[in-house]
This record gives C-alpha cells, sequence and structure tokens, in this order.
C-alpha cells in the first residue's frame, strides 16, 4: 500500500527534495511526514518493504527513512536491496528503529544505511539527520552537475578543434569516443589499413600567374570548400591540405568498412561540384581548371608525426604515395585507381569510361602496379 | 497507576493527528486484550514494541514507557505482567490529557 502524505504543508509544486517513510505503524508514517513537510519537503509513504521498492523503483526518492521491524521484508531487508542496485545505491537509507542493541546496528551497517534514528524519535534529531543528509545530497548533486557540464565543455572543445579536419560526424564520434577510449588521435602510431584519396587542382600554375593574390585565395577558398564538403560528406579524414592539394583518409580514425566505396563516391562529389565551378571560371578569365584525383588502398602509418613543438596527425607510406603520384598523372575529371580499390569498387563503375593502364611503374615503388583511369566528370554531367 | 490526571503536551503542528492517534491506541488496547486472552506473547511483544516507539515520538512518554514493559513481559511470557501493563494502560488512555504547545 502507498500514498502520497497530502497534509496541509505538502508543497504544492515539484518538490526540491523528496523523502519516502517507510512503517507499518500509521501513527509513526504521520509524524514523520509532519515533521519532514514541515522543513519544506516532499514525502511519500509505504506501509510495508515491496511497497516501498515500487516507489523507490518508480521515482527514486532523494532520501529513504526505513522502519526495521515490518511484516514481510524487514527493514535490513529494503536496505540490502537499495543499495545492491547500481540505480538506487546512491540513495540515503536511514533505519529508524527501536532496536537498541549493537547487533542490529552492525545489521544495519552491513545492510549499507546510512545513518540510524532511535525510537522514540526526536524532532530534532530528525530534523538534524535528514538535514546533514540533505546538504551532502545537494553537495553531491552539485559535483555532479559540475562534472558533467564540464565533461560536456570538453567534448565540446574536442568537437570543435577536430571539426576543421574531419566531418562534423566524425567529430561528434570522436568526443563520444574521448570519455569512453580516449582521444583516438593521441597515443602511439601504428600501421593500418586504409585508403588514401589525393586530389588536386588542373592548371593551378596558370591560376596563379595570372590573376591577383586576392584573388587566387578566394578562388583557392572556393575550390578547397568544395572538395572538403566531398570529403565529410562521405566521412573521409582531412590529412593535409598544401597548395592546391588535398589528402584524404578513410578507414582512418575509425574503422569503415566500405572505404573503398567511401573515396570513390568523394572522387565522384569533388569532380562533379567543382564541374560548374570551373566552366565559371572558365567564361570569366579563360583558365582551363579541373580536378584530378587519386585513390590507392594499403597498409600505412597512422599518427602523430612531428616535433615537442609541432606535430600533425598524418598518415604515411605506400598507399598515400601511390595516391599522390596517381593524382599528379591524373587528367582534369580523371580519376585514377590501384588495382585493389578497382576490384573493390567496379561494381559502381557502370556508366563511366574506365581504361586499363595495364602495370605502370611509379616512382618510389619497386614494382608496377595496376592503374585504372575512371573518368568521373562523364558521370556528373550525364 | 502513576497519575490519575496525567497532562501532556503536544506540539502545535501535530494536533491534528492526535485523534487519530488515540483511536488507533485504543484499538491498540483491543489488540493487546485479545492477544493476552489467547496468550499470544509474539504479537503482545510487537504490539509492545510499537507502542514504545510511537508513544514518546508524540509526546505520550507513558505509553511508550508500558509499551517498553509490555514488550519485556512478552519475552519472559509473563502474563500477570502483561494484564498489570494493559490496565494501566487502560486507565491512562481513559484519563490522558491533551495541552497543545
Amino acid at each position: 500500500m502507498s500514498k502520497v502524505a497530502g497534509g496541509r504543508n505538502a508543497p504544492a509544486a515539484q518538490p526540491e527534495y523528496r523523502v519516502l517513510v517507510v512503517d507499518d505503524d500509521p501513527d509513526m508514517v504521520g509524524f514523520l511526514a509532519r515533521l519532514l513537510q514541515s522543513e519544506g519537503m516532499a514525502v511519500e509513504t509505504a506501509a510495508d518493504g515491496a511497497s516501498a521498492l515500487s516507489l523507490v523503483d518508480a521515482t527514486p526518492p532523494d532520501l529513504v527513512l526505513l522502519d526495521v521491524m515490518m511484516p514481510g521484508a524487514s527493514g535490513f531487508d529494503v536496505c540490502r536491496q537499495l543499495k545492491g542496485d547500481e540505480a538506487t545505491a546512491l540513495i540515503p537509507v536511514v533505519l529508524v528503529t527501536s532496536l537498541e542493541d549493537s547487533e542490529s546496528r552492525v545489521r544495519g551497517i552491513e545492510a549499507g544505511a546510512d545513518d540510524f534514528l532511535s525510537k522514540p524519535v526526536k524532532r530534532e534529531e530528525l530534523i538534524a539527520r535528514v538535514k546533514t543528509l540533505r546538504r551532502l545530497h545537494d553537495t553531491r548533486k552539485e559535483l555532479e552537475s559540475r562534472r558533467l557540464t564540464a565533461e560536456v565543455q570538453r567534448k565540446e572543445a574536442i568537437r570543435k578543434a577536430f571539426s576543421r579536419y574531419i566531418s562534423p560526424r566524425l567529430a561528434d564520434r570522436i568526443a563520444e569516443a574521448a570519455g569512453e577510449q580516449g582521444d583516438p588521435f593521441q597515443g602511439r602510431a601504428q600501421r593500418t589499413n586504409l585508403v588514401a584519396l589525393f586530389a588536386d587542382l588542373r592548371g593551378f600554375t596558370r591560376l596563379t600567374e595570372k590573376n591577383e593574390v586576392g584573388e587566387v585565395v578566394g578562388m583557392l577558398n572556393e575550390y578547397f570548400g568544395i572538395l572538403t564538403d566531398a570529403a565529410y560528406q562521405h566521412d573521409g579524414t582531412i590529412f593535409n591540405m598544401a597548395g592546391d592539394s588535398l589528402l584524404v583518409g578513410f578507414n582512418v580514425p575509425f574503422p569503415q568498412p566500405d572505404a573503398a566505396e567511401r573515396a570513390w563516391h568523394t572522387a565522384l562529389e569533388m569532380v562533379g561540384r567543382f564541374a560548374p565551378v570551373a566552366a565559371a571560371w572558365h567564361r570569366r578569365l579563360g583558365l582551363d581548371l579541373g580536378v584530378g584525383v587519386g585513390i590507392c588502398a594499403g597498409e600505412a602509418i597512422i599518427g602523430n608525426v612531428g616535433s615537442e613543438h609541432y606535430a600533425s596527425y598524418t598518415i604515411i607510406g605506400n598507399p598515400v604515395n601511390t595516391a599522390a603520384r596517381l593524382m599528379q598523372m591524373a587528367a582534369a575529371g580523371e580519376v585514377l585507381i590501384c588495382g585493389p580499390v578497382f576490384e573493390r569498387i567496379r561494381h559502381l563503375l557502370s556508366g563511366h569510361r574506365v581504361d586499363g593502364r595495364g602495370d605502370v611503374a611509379l616512382r618510389g615503388r619497386s614494382e608496377p602496379i595496376p592503374v585504372f583511369a575512371v573518368q568521373a566528370a562523364a558521370e556528373a554531367s550525364a | 497507576m502513576t497519575n490519575s490526571n496525567p497532562t501532556v503536551t503536544v506540539a502545535k503542528d501535530l494536533a491534528d493527528l492526535i485523534p487519530v492517534f488515540f483511536k488507533n491506541r485504543h484499538k491498540e488496547l483491543e489488540s493487546l486484550r485479545g492477544a493476552l486472552a489467547r496468550e499470544d506473547f509474539e504479537q503482545l511483544r510487537h504490539l509492545g514494541h510499537r507502542m514504545k516507539g510511537v508513544g514518546t515520538s508524540y509526546g505520550f512518554t507513558t505509553v511508550s514507557e508500558i509499551g517498553k514493559r509490555i514488550e519485556n513481559g512478552a519475552r519472559g511470557s509473563d502474563r500477570n505482567a502483561i494484564e498489570a501493563c494493559i490496565g494501566e494502560y487502560a486507565d491512562y488512555l481513559s484519563k490522558v490529557q491533551v495541552v497543545y504547545e
């Protein structure tokens, strides 16, 4: 049986501090409830252990005053259950008892009771003990609130810091993971399988020669805006931006089983979304510009590289170097792909013109590798 | 009998609880008599224990004192002692006066 003790002094609005009084003696319940209500606390009551546990489960109180000798489950049993449950373990429990022997106190302590109150209950003692527990409760809540605020601020700072380099979705994931697994951008460098995509601007040199600095910077910003948006669209991580080239990694720092597909779609977006901009520039400035892309997969090293004073989170290794070489070879609107990536994405290439270049010797590679040239722009303009 | 006209001072904010308190005490008295007739000492011990806890909480020290004696008497199955306590309790309840402050 349970009821809300209405009392004339019961606060009408949402109470700040809620006490559950559990006792099979209605006079004790009424007495305790009245004293607590006179202190501005909200009181719920239960006449036995089972009702008390149901009430706690439905709406966890801030404090439980628990009689020991009750029909059915004793106060010790109820206290033990509350303290054994992670969801209710932190709710303070005061055992209210006429049992004066030390053995009963020991049983209460073993059951997890936070404090004891002797029957007959003295008004001043009850109020003093409850107020002390309330102060502890408020302090704990305040500390928890500060901790949560600090945690939110820390995650927001991480998200902001990384959102310059990675997609907002990835930044959110990193901020989430920061509390559980630590910062994925820290720690020792490691080898991992990844897909590297390099993109650059064909005709960039002429652009810089023929235009004012301010105009060049504005055009580059527009160009990089398109490329980074495309990378973020497919959750790529931008590792480097230099001159007119952009290095994007996939499957890093979080696993992406479809990394090759993501890289291909990114390349398509880059070329396709830049095409109308290039056309406008052509009309305005007479420049022939376009994006060339190289994509390669393989094992590389990922980590922070640099000195104590300056370091960058980057990827190093064969797939990165090969992607760079392929990008250099790619014509405007062309995506050059190494063999393993081609095998992963060939099902996506219908409608695109594909030229097998055979095994190509690339500077820095000991053996020739199979290369495929895919026309992205044709699909984008189709 | 400790006092022919005992008077108890009770806090004003408990005043509206006192009629129910006395109603429950009279029920308790009947329960004590019934338990004694059955010689149900476990029930007598439980009732005495409850009286001990609730009496002084409200300001009725005598209720707690009698309750404690009933609890002890029940532990020793002392029928005569309990009978005397019940008589004392009935007398007390019939005479006690309440003053609110």
